[in-house]
């Protein structure tokens, strides 16, 4: 229990820093960005044509930038601590709602690509690891490399050419059906796939030819029941580390890819946001994925020292 | 050691450098066949990558458009070409700047130890920790697109490799006793920094760098894709692609050329960086 609690309060730490840094570094861009932020937000409100001076001091009151630079500092970081984000700039909605609605998209997204990569990866993976060198490790890793050179886009664009506008089975974009999420998912899984078929690989590599299995051989054990019992929870331990690390490939790949499929989740919200300069939203979608990248760190540890004792060693309490 | 035991291994020798020479070729003919098209590209269309001709909007390939044009007329081949310059240059300069950044820093990590070591590693760590596209995304947003938000975004997600990387490597050059030798005689930090642990650091940075090199090139690519990178109307590789998107039926080929142009180059960097990091490889290349 003793390593699980200190590896929460090391995570929790890495979360405030990370929002800290974000919020602060947000907080910066505004100030930073040549020219009068009330004009901005109004002229996103209004439209550039319909901006008066009116409504822009008026903005600016309201928002409060007339404040001194510091106390509008304490201030920003004293909302963004109470979990209060601002009002879109450009939606006037509260940013904590339209993160909620556009998340939910992300998280179906999220995890069916997950889901379908180990689908994909895993039988692979193992398979390769048994016969190495073999045709369909060569074909694999060929594959792999392939795929990884691609950038998430490109997998997209050619699976619509394939599937939605050569085959016509599945439709380009949008979201109303659960058909529309086939093609995001798809491409999000591939790119994972990708590099974790060859995690898998090298751990069933590595474990089968580690000394334990051989000794569980001597024991009698057939190879099948050797590997179930000694070798797939040391394998898991790599894999399930790697899982965490895949989720900073999955964050540049939904932001893209939901771009491309036009599909309403978090990266599309906050790629709209940052085009539109709506620096409420953008801070809040980046608040949030940075923190959930946190949690998926936290789970990852805690699943790989439930898997190896061994580790609990690595977080001395 | 007998003089079978030596020609054997002269001979396993011989045979892993051209193991190395056989893996390096693919990498390097499509690498440079980017390159090429980089330099010698805009020399052979006689077009301008951003003038419209909307009377010879979306045509096929013929001998005045050896790619087509796109959907305002404009050369593909023009523009893939000059895009290659711009994909290519700002992903070196981000892969040198993240490369001197990392560098500078982990010496002087491994150097100073204590809190300037624990303040380098732990920036690092959190960027590291970072969703890399995110930082450039948010960077190169706010600051308006262009080259040098882009540089400045991609550099940050790539410097703590190299950090972490010249950090290990120097603490370990730090206690050979070439460098304590000169640390005794009386030479300043950055003599030794520079003159003794350096080299050993710059021998492993060609692996990363090139690593980095197709990494910068897809960051560059889909930050175009998005809008966020190049402003339109600079031909740019992404940006094609997303102009190009609504005419894909229309436009296969138009479409595909700057498709296979990034797979071409990430995947040559891609490739040098595996054969590069393969164990005795290194080695066997200074030989």
């Amino acid at each position: 229990m003793r390593p699980a609690l200190t590896l929460l309060g090391s995570r929790a730490a890495q979360a405030a820093l990370t929002a800290w840094l974000l919020a602060t570094l947000c907080f910066g861009f505004i100030h930073a960005l040549p020219g009068d932020m009330a004009l901005r937000i109004a002229a996103a409100r209004v439209g550039d044509e319909r901006v008066t001076v009116e409504t822009t001091e008026r903005i600016r009151r309201e928002e409060g930038l007339d404040r001194p630079l510091a106390v509008q500092y304490a201030a920003w970081l004293s909302r963004v601590a109470t979990g209060d984000l601002g009002q879109s700039l450009v939606s006037r909605q509260p940013v904590r709602q339209e993160i909620a609605y556009h998340g939910r998209f992300t998280l179906g997204l999220g995890a069916l690509g997950w889901l379908v990569s180990y689908l994909i990866a895993l039988p692979l993976g193992i398979a390769c690891g048994f016969a190495p060198g073999g045709w369909l490790d060569r074909v694999t890793t060929g594959i792999a490399v392939a795929l990884a050179s691609l950038p998430s886009f490109l997998v997209g664009i050619g699976l619509i050419s394939v599937f939605a506008l050569s085959l016509r089975w599945l439709p380009p974009a949008g979201y109303r059906t659960g058909a529309h999420m086939v093609l995001p998912a798809l491409t999000l899984a591939l790119g994972l796939a990708a590099f974790s078929v060859r995690i898998i690989r090298n751990a069933v590599v590595e474990v089968r030819g580690a000394f334990y299995m051989t000794f569980a051989r001597i024991r009698g054990r057939s190879a099948a029941s050797a590997f179930r019992h000694h070798g797939v929870r040391n394998a898991a331990i790599p894999v399930a580390t790697f899982a965490a690390l895949q989720f900073a490939y999955m964050v540049d790949g939904f932001v893209v890819v939901e771009m491309l499929f036009n599909y309403p989740g978090l990266g599309e919200l906050l790629v709209k946001a940052l085009l539109a300069r709506d620096v409420p939203v953008v801070m809040g979608a980046g608040l949030v994925i940075g923190l959930v990248y946190a949690g998926v760190n936290l789970l990852a540890d805690l699943a790989c020292l439930a898997l190896d004792p061994r580790q609990a060693a690595r977080f001395p309490a | 050691m007998s003089g079978q035991a030596v020609s054997e291994r002269i001979r396993t020798r011989a045979e892993r450098g051209d193991r190395l020479k056989a893996g390096l070729a693919l990498p390097l003919v499509l690498l440079a066949a980017v390159a090429g098209l980089a330099l010698f590209g805009p020399l052979l269309s006689p077009h301008d990558p951003t003038a419209q001709d909307l009377l010879h909007a979306l045509e096929g390939p013929s001998l005045a458009h050896p790619l087509g044009t796109d959907h305002v007329g404009r050369d593909v081949f023009a523009r893939l070409a000059h895009g290659a310059g711009r994909s290519l240059g700002i992903a070196l300069a981000c892969v040198g700047a993240a490369t001197g950044l990392g560098l500078g820093l982990g010496l002087i990590a491994a150097y100073a130890g204590r809190w300037s070591d624990m303040a380098i590693m732990r920036l690092a760590d959190l960027m590291l920790a970072f969703p890399g596209i995110l930082l450039a995304l948010v960077i190169s947003g706010f600051l308006g697109g262009g080259v040098l938000p882009m540089l400045i975004g991609i550099k940050l997600t790539l410097w703590p490799q190299f950090a972490r990387m010249a950090r290990a490597i120097a603490q370990g050059e730090l206690k050979e006793p070439h460098v304590e030798a000169a640390r005794l005689a009386g030479f300043p930090a950055r003599t030794l920094l520079i003159r003794h642990v350096l080299p050993a650091v710059l021998r492993q940075t060609t692996t990363l760098a090139t690593l980095g090199l197709g990494a910068a090139i897809m960051s560059i690519s889909a930050l175009g894709f998005l809008g966020l990178g190049l402003q339109p109307p600079t031909p740019e590789w992404g940006a094609m692609i997303s102009e190009l998107l609504p005419y894909i039926s229309e436009a296969p080929v138009q479409m595909a050329a700057p498709c296979l142009a990034i797979f071409i180059s990430v995947l040559g960097a891609t490739l040098l960086g595996q054969v590069l990091s393969e164990p005795d490889s290194g080695q066997e290349a200074e030989r």
